[in-house]
């Protein structure tokens, strides 16, 4: 039985090796736009616009933030985003609980109907236009409301939950049920905490969807006291300056637009991630578990 | 006689079973009062924010103003079609969103599965782990910021790898985000660098649960790693990347409207503007809300063609379907 494991030949060594070198480097090249950023952040703008910073600072220093902090603007933004990512998630998973409890109750009169309903606003998706005069006609225009009220539920989390949920054992409802107790206990007694990982796995999901979008930001919130960090993000890139498009530098139209000085551009980059990549390491294992458990139902 | 007097019997039988159940129908209703009430909310959720949309696609058939709303607004047929598909800006759209799509299919859909198929071949289990966490992070960032770390880094002028490019193999600076030559392949690299790692979950799922056993079988029959892989965990994963490629194709219509706004700038609109982005440009900023809707009409109807035919064919090859 054991000899198979007695000798490794040198070629699969090396290709063992070589396996190992191959992945480093693949997380090297995913990670380093990054690490690029925090370099360039901690840099002076004219090493960054000379091409110096390639893997630690040049020219040390802690302008950027400085500066950051002073106009205060990112991270009003940042408290913004903070209120919708927060209030919005909240939303989601009572709503999403709302959806998936009944649903995944097979005794659920007219359940065929109901599923068939919200399934098929799932496959035919209607457009942008649709919604934003649905928005504008509904008087919700530059108010958060704008962003909560249509992102209520994601049908394809609230499917996942669903399936979680029917995968739990009938008996525990059951008894609970003889026992006296009603749905809305049953649900928050004994469904809820049963439910735990996959609650924690969809409102990060949720949670990550509200904290990194910004288009329906840029469609519905005008007023700049409510902007999100994101959006102030994108405004900032697409601001770009042409010469860091289009190479040789110093063309008049460039100077004529104000533009964000590079170091200050990565600090709001690493500003803007920090959040994500802090909570990160405490919190992937309920990303992965979530995408596991949606696969089952497939 | 007897026959007929049977018969009326169980008539009367079906007839009875049929109020039976529907009382206890009535019944069953009644005790669940409280799951309908619990969907009050979720359905006045889909009326308003699903189903009223897809009603005020009629706007497709109008001449929209917001002044006269949508019922106000004056019928003109399939003008808007006949106006779209004349226009070569639709071609070019259309052409576009489907060339990014082919680009990412083509590139993007095997990334996943070799990055799963080396991770799995790793034997240090924290490596292995640490190494996956990693490669899991760009999905978890903003398009906004992976857009604007894009540009910094491919800059033609301050940007890393062109002063790689320059300094170790001597090439001119290339401008990767300004070209129409280069910009599609920008693009597919940044979907790649996104969603490659985060898409090996599934595909290191499905490999956890090849048995362990005809591995060592095809050892003892001398098969080498390369082989194995072949032969066993490939076979072994089949479904897994069957199913994720039909679903792929279901989407064929779709770009990513945050990756592309992030991405695009005005030099290279010709291979960059894609359907969303157009219908945003064309409809929200320039006010041509009827035309535009017919244009999102018409995406939406080839997705939902592409999704139900997706299904269907996910059903054929005996796997759950998506309903």
């Amino acid at each position: 039985m054991e000899y198979g494991h007695k000798r490794v030949s040198p070629l699969s060594l090396a290709l063992r090796a070589l396996n190992v070198v191959l992945l480093s480097l693949c997380a090297f090249i995913a990670l380093y736009p990054f690490w690029y950023e925090i370099s360039a952040s901690f840099s002076s703008s004219r090493a960054i616009t000379a091409g110096e910073v390639s893997l630690w600072p040049v020219e040390f220093n802690t302008v950027a933030y400085e500066r950051l902090l002073q106009d205060g603007q990112l991270f009003r933004a940042m408290g913004n985003t903070a209120l919708v990512t927060l209030v919005g998630t909240l939303f989601n998973m009572a709503m999403t609980v709302l959806a998936a409890y009944p649903l995944s109750r097979k005794r659920l009169l007219g359940r065929g109907p109901l599923l068939l309903f919200i399934t098929f606003s799932m496959i035919f998706v209607s457009g942008l236009i649709p919604n934003f005069i649905l928005i504008k006609s509904l008087g919700l225009m530059d108010s958060y409301w704008a962003l909560w009220l249509p992102g209520l539920i994601s049908t394809y989390n609230m499917f996942v939950m669903k399936s979680f949920m029917e995968g739990l054992p009938e008996e525990i409802e059951e008894s609970a049920a003889i026992d006296g107790a009603g749905n809305w206990r049953i649900l928050v007694q004994i469904m809820l905490p049963l439910c735990k990982p996959i609650l924690a796995a969809l409102s990060l999901f949720y949670a990550v969807g509200w904290w990194n979008a910004y288009f329906n930001v840029m469609l519905y919130i005008t007023s700049s006291d409510l902007q999100t960090l994101m959006l102030k993000l994108y405004q900032m890139i697409t601001s770009v300056d042409p010469s860091l498009l289009n190479g040789g530098g110093g063309s008049e139209a460039a100077s004529t637009v104000v533009l964000t000085p590079e170091a200050i551009k990565a600090a709001s980059v690493v500003v803007a991630i920090a959040p994500i990549l802090c909570v990160y390491p405490f919190l992937q294992r309920y990303f992965v578990k979530g995408v596991l458990i949606g696969s089952v139902k497939g | 006689m007897s026959g007929t007097k049977s018969e009326l019997a169980a008539f009367a039988t079906d007839r009875d079973e049929v109020i039976v159940r529907r009382q206890s129908r009535w019944k069953r209703v009644a005790q669940d009062r409280s799951l309908y009430v619990m969907l009050l909310p979720v359905i006045a959720f889909y009326l308003l924010f699903k189903y009223a949309p897809m009603g005020g696609e009629i706007i497709a058939f109008k001449n929209y103003r917001f002044v006269d709303g949508i019922l106000g607004s004056d019928w003109v047929g399939l003008k808007h079609f006949r106006l779209l598909f004349q226009s070569p800006d639709f071609w070019r759209v259309l052409r576009n969103t489907l060339l990014l799509n082919v680009y990412s299919l083509v590139l993007g859909f095997p990334a996943p599965i070799l990055l799963a198929l080396m991770l799995n071949e790793v034997r240090k289990e924290l490596f292995k782990r640490v190494i996956q966490n990693l490669l899991y992070i760009p999905h978890f960032i903003s398009w906004a910021v992976l857009g604007g770390i894009l540009i910094a880094v491919l800059s033609p002028s301050t940007g890393v790898v062109n002063f790689v490019l320059e300094r170790v193999f001597g090439l001119e600076p290339i401008y990767f985000m300004a070209s129409s030559a280069w910009w599609p392949a920008a693009y597919t690299v940044s979907s790649i660098w996104r969603e490659a790692g985060w898409g090996t979950i599934l595909y290191l799922a499905a490999m956890a649960a090849v048995d362990p056993q005809l591995y060592e079988a095809a050892k003892i029959d001398g098969a080498g790693k390369l082989r194995q892989i072949w032969h066993i965990t490939l076979p072994g994963i089949r479904s897994t990347i069957a199913i994720l490629l039909i679903l792929r194709m279901g989407s064929m219509m779709d770009v990513g409207l945050e990756q592309t706004l992030s991405l695009q700038n005005s030099s290279v609109l010709d291979v960059a503007d894609v359907i969303s982005t157009y219908v945003y440009r064309i409809g929200l900023q320039n006010m041509n809300y009827s035309y535009s809707t017919a244009l999102g009409l018409f995406q939406s109807l080839i997705g939902l063609i592409l999704v139900v035919g997706v299904n269907r064919v996910i059903r054929l090859i005996g796997e759950r379907g998506l309903w």
